[in-house]
């Protein structure tokens, strides 16, 4: 489903990402850790698409296609989804209809009709019971007046509404407390299925408790330096990353 | 070149009344507004002129060929004072019958002696207006919706309204100006409006007249004790715009509320200058407006707030914020305050931006290609105001109109 393959990423001259390659089929799920700053929320937003990023070298193939020819809205719309950390606020544009733009943009590019009024109701309404929304909230502007949680919530929430191939999910955990955290678990797994994938990218182990990876992979300077299994990241929970400095 | 203050020397002798005599004289002492004036620096008001309207009184006795289908499609109550080519439609029109509820469809001009050209030009030359009584404790249910619709006029639009709104009495107002003719059309209103004690007084203005549309407004607000006053004004499609907004509030505790939208594109230009003039203590005033500025457009914002030396405890909030599109629009925003209290709460403040890439970025990782997506952030900006209005229906309607106006569908 999703190849890259030898990627080096930089910003403002400065490389981010040093070759990093990474193989997901569907049906998985691959954890990615590591310590702050090694360029992990740097891959799901080249991944999403993010301007201002310079590939100076490696692939990404998605589904067959090149991802890196694709424009942001363009790679939403052929299945690949970006939880994101910081979810941003839209006053004046509720859940609602922002979802609608959404489905509908999604639905026009691949020549489909908008989903009738009625059967969108009713999807928000099965969805929202997923992630535990209040009734209020398909009214409420979109993140606005939300706390961390909640926030948090209404991506799993977008993303189970969108229904993505590929999802990306980073650092979803952070600022979670451990209701919330069960909630947004629930919802991954719920959506989980041997059609699509997630790649699910996390500081903390506590995360993984929750959602079990079939494989694990420690980030560290911009590419994987090692991969595992779900141990892996029990084992980084005790140990620590200090061992991969070294490798550096 | 300044305009020569022969064409209104010529028509002196087509005004009969006195009141208007002097007014036009005082308007020709005056002389035409230039840009070496302060409050006229940035709006060139020759080009109003350069459209080729002739200043005269209305005439009644023309006709016109908008319909009441029309009416109907625009309007969301059945409270309606329709104006066509300055001059008062009772067909088109309609009221709420109620014994302390007095409407004319005309002032009688009266002395006047300000020192805006504007204004007494419009005292000299307007025939029609509203001028209406709501009495003490009435309650209007739907909102009196005021129209001023032109066709095939080439006059300048004098039009002069006079509401007053009697002790503890609730009413609110919609006013559309909209060009249905081909050709330019020019809105020149004053309006005044008296708020007894305890009223509420709701007032949208919606200036929505597109291409060839010009207008200049001044509305003018009496506020007495514990009364509630609420000024939106929607400035949506024309050419160029000028709304002066003062308000006068005499009495203790009482509320002044001012929210302005201005979505500009191509080359329009709105310029909008308000003054609050706190002039007694415990009051609040507020004042929102925010712009969206596209192409090569221009905005104007010149809010002023005085604080007399009685207006202790005075809470006064103003704030102009400002969405630019475009390289090429330009905005100039002057925030004033004079405050003579010493203790008092004031503040103000402008800003202008853009749209961030990161907000574009996550409406775009949703799928939404990037027109929509801008679409979506501009409206945003602007809802804050729109959904400020109160009555439904016509809250619904303009967020429609709006939605329209940025090329978005929801």
């Amino acid at each position: 489903m999703l190849k890259i393959n030898n990627l080096h990423v930089s910003i403002d001259n400065k490389e981010i990402l040093k070759g990093f390659s990474l193989e997901v089929n569907k049906g998985e799920i691959h954890a990615i850790m590591g310590p702050n700053g090694t360029g992990k929320s740097t891959l799901g937003n080249v991944l999403a698409g993010k301007e201002g990023y310079v590939i100076t070298e490696g692939t990404i193939e998605f589904d067959g296609k090149n991802l890196l020819e694709l424009e942001a809205h363009e790679r939403a719309q052929a299945g690949l989804f970006l939880a994101f950390q910081y979810p941003i606020e839209i006053p004046g544009v509720s859940n609602a209809n922002f979802l609608k733009a959404s489905i509908n943009e999604i639905r026009k590019s691949k020549g489909e009709e908008p989903m009738p009024p009625n059967e969108f109701l009713k999807m928000m309404r099965e969805k929202m019971e997923l992630v535990e929304m209040k009734k209020d909230f398909i009214s409420r502007a979109v993140n606005q007046g939300f706390s961390g949680g909640e926030k948090k919530r209404n991506e799993i929430f977008q993303m189970a509404m969108l229904n993505p191939k590929l999802a990306v999910l980073d650092e979803t955990d952070s600022g979670l407390d451990i209701d919330a955290m069960r909630i947004v678990a629930n919802g991954v797994n719920k959506l989980h299925n041997s059609e699509n994938a997630f790649i699910v990218i996390t500081h903390y182990q506590r995360l993984l408790d929750y959602i079990i990876p079939d494989f694990v992979h420690v980030m560290y300077d911009g590419r994987i330096v090692k991969t595992g299994d779900k141990s892996l990241a029990l084992e980084l929970e005790e140990k620590g990353y200090e061992e991969f400095e070294l490798i550096k | 070149m300044n305009l020569d203050t022969d064409i209104l020397e010529k028509i002196m002798p087509t005004i009969k009344n006195s009141h208007q005599q002097h007014s036009l004289q005082n308007a020709i002492n005056i002389g035409f507004p230039t840009m070496k004036q302060e409050e006229w620096k940035y709006t060139y008001y020759n080009k109003i002129l350069q459209q080729g309207f002739s200043f005269k009184t209305a005439e009644h006795t023309q006709t016109s060929s908008i319909t009441k289908e029309f009416i109907d499609a625009n309007a969301t109550s059945s409270n309606r004072i329709v104006f066509i080519n300055g001059i008062f439609h009772n067909e088109f029109s309609s009221l709420v019958n109620h014994p302390k509820i007095n409407f004319w469809n005309s002032n009688n001009a009266t002395e006047s002696n300000t020192v805006e050209f504007l204004v007494e030009i419009n005292n000299a030359l307007s025939t029609d207006g509203i001028f209406l009584e709501i009495g003490d404790h009435v309650i209007v249910d739907e909102p009196i919706e005021i129209f001023y619709l032109s066709d095939n006029n080439q006059a300048i639009i004098n039009l002069k309204n006079k509401i007053i709104v009697g002790k503890n009495a609730q009413v609110k107002f919609a006013e559309y100006a909209i060009n249905t003719q081909q050709a330019p059309t020019y809105n020149n209103i004053v309006t005044s409006i008296n708020v007894a004690e305890n009223a509420n007084v709701e007032f949208y203005k919606i200036q929505d007249g597109g291409a060839g549309f010009y207008s200049t407004d001044n509305t003018f607000v009496q506020q007495a004790a514990k009364s509630v006053c609420n000024i939106t004004t929607l400035s949506l499609s024309g050419e160029i715009i000028r709304n002066v907004l003062q308000f006068d509030i005499n009495g203790e505790r009482a509320a002044a509320h001012m929210n302005g939208l201005y979505l500009l594109q191509q080359n329009e230009h709105v310029d909008n200058r308000t003054l609050v003039n706190h002039n007694v203590a415990n009051c609040e005033s507020f004042e929102l407006y925010k712009g969206i500025l596209g192409g090569t457009s221009t905005g104007v914002f010149n809010g002023k707030i005085v604080v007399k030396q009685a207006a202790q405890k005075t809470n006064a909030f103003q704030s102009n914020r400002n969405l630019m599109l475009s390289n090429d629009a330009n905005i100039y925003t002057k925030p004033q305050l004079e405050i003579f209290a010493d203790d008092v709460k004031c503040s103000h403040g402008a800003t202008s931006s853009q749209i961030e890439d990161s907000e574009l970025f996550y409406l775009q990782a949703r799928g939404i290609g990037k027109t929509t997506a801008r679409g979506l952030l501009v409206f945003a900006f602007g809802e804050e105001i729109v959904e400020m209005i109160k009555p439904e229906a016509l809250k619904i309607r303009m967020e429609k109109r709006i939605a329209e106006l940025l090329n978005i569908e929801f």
